[in-house]
């Protein structure tokens, strides 16, 4: 598929790979432009998911094996 | 991590440390978007007393551990943060001498620059200190020259073949 080949979403909106990738590129510049503080809030939000999702991990597995 | 940071201010103002400055995953964030990490990696310069030949830290946990603060595996937790000191090396205390001061709600923090990091990411040279790197290069604002300079000075070759790599 060409990179400027033309998807269309919803509503008549059209996208491309192209502009996909684009858009994804200037969000994560985006992200890293924010505040130093925000940031720390925002890794303590996924400290907290990945925990929680670890600790659901090992109660199923535990359930599993007992 | 406002509280964590207090605490380390306090060691220097104690002259329980020379200098220190931020590195690690909690370092580069400051750089790029963020991603999950769990430590505070802390880089710090002590007084080396040649005569003793050792590099003795232990009256700097026992000041911590006075203070209630707890060991978890390698790392000390201070205010909920699993803290990592790390003595500096050659590398290390230049990137301390050349770090950027920053505020961190309101409390002066200090932080390798992009440049120093960069280089000591690629030294330590795992896929995860590459994947850092990556993502400092991509997202943040660098002086190459710099990075250049740094590397050649302390032969870090990693950044050969990461250039390579890049192009």
């Amino acid at each position: 598929m060409e990179k400027k080949q033309k998807i269309m979403t919803h509503r008549g909106k059209f996208i491309t790979r192209d502009g996909i990738f684009k858009r994804k590129e200037e969000f994560h510049k985006k992200q890293a432009k924010l505040p130093f503080e925000e940031k720390i809030k925002i890794l303590m939000e996924l400290q907290e998911i990945a925990d929680n999702i670890k600790n659901n991990y090992r109660n199923k597995y535990k359930k599993v094996r007992t | 991590m406002k509280k964590t940071f207090q605490v380390i201010n306090e060691l220097k103002k104690r002259g329980l440390i020379v200098d220190y400055a931020v590195g690690g995953g909690i370092a580069t964030i400051f750089y790029t978007e963020t991603f999950l990490t769990y430590d505070l990696d802390i880089f710090i310069v002590v007084k080396f007393h040649p005569e003793k030949n050792i590099i003795d830290l232990s009256y700097l946990f026992d000041y911590l551990t006075s203070e209630g603060y707890k060991w978890k595996g390698e790392h000390i937790v201070i205010e909920d943060i699993p803290v990592q000191f790390i003595v500096a090396d050659e590398l290390e205390k230049e990137a301390i001498e050349n770090a950027r001061s920053i505020k961190y709600e309101g409390e002066e923090i200090k932080i390798f620059s992009p440049e120093y990091l960069i280089a000591i990411l690629l030294r330590t040279g795992r896929k995860k200190d590459i994947e850092k790197v990556e993502k400092i290069t991509e997202q943040a604002e660098f002086d190459e020259q710099k990075l250049k300079m740094i590397l050649k000075k302390f032969g870090i070759k990693g950044g050969r073949q990461w250039r390579r790599n890049r192009k």
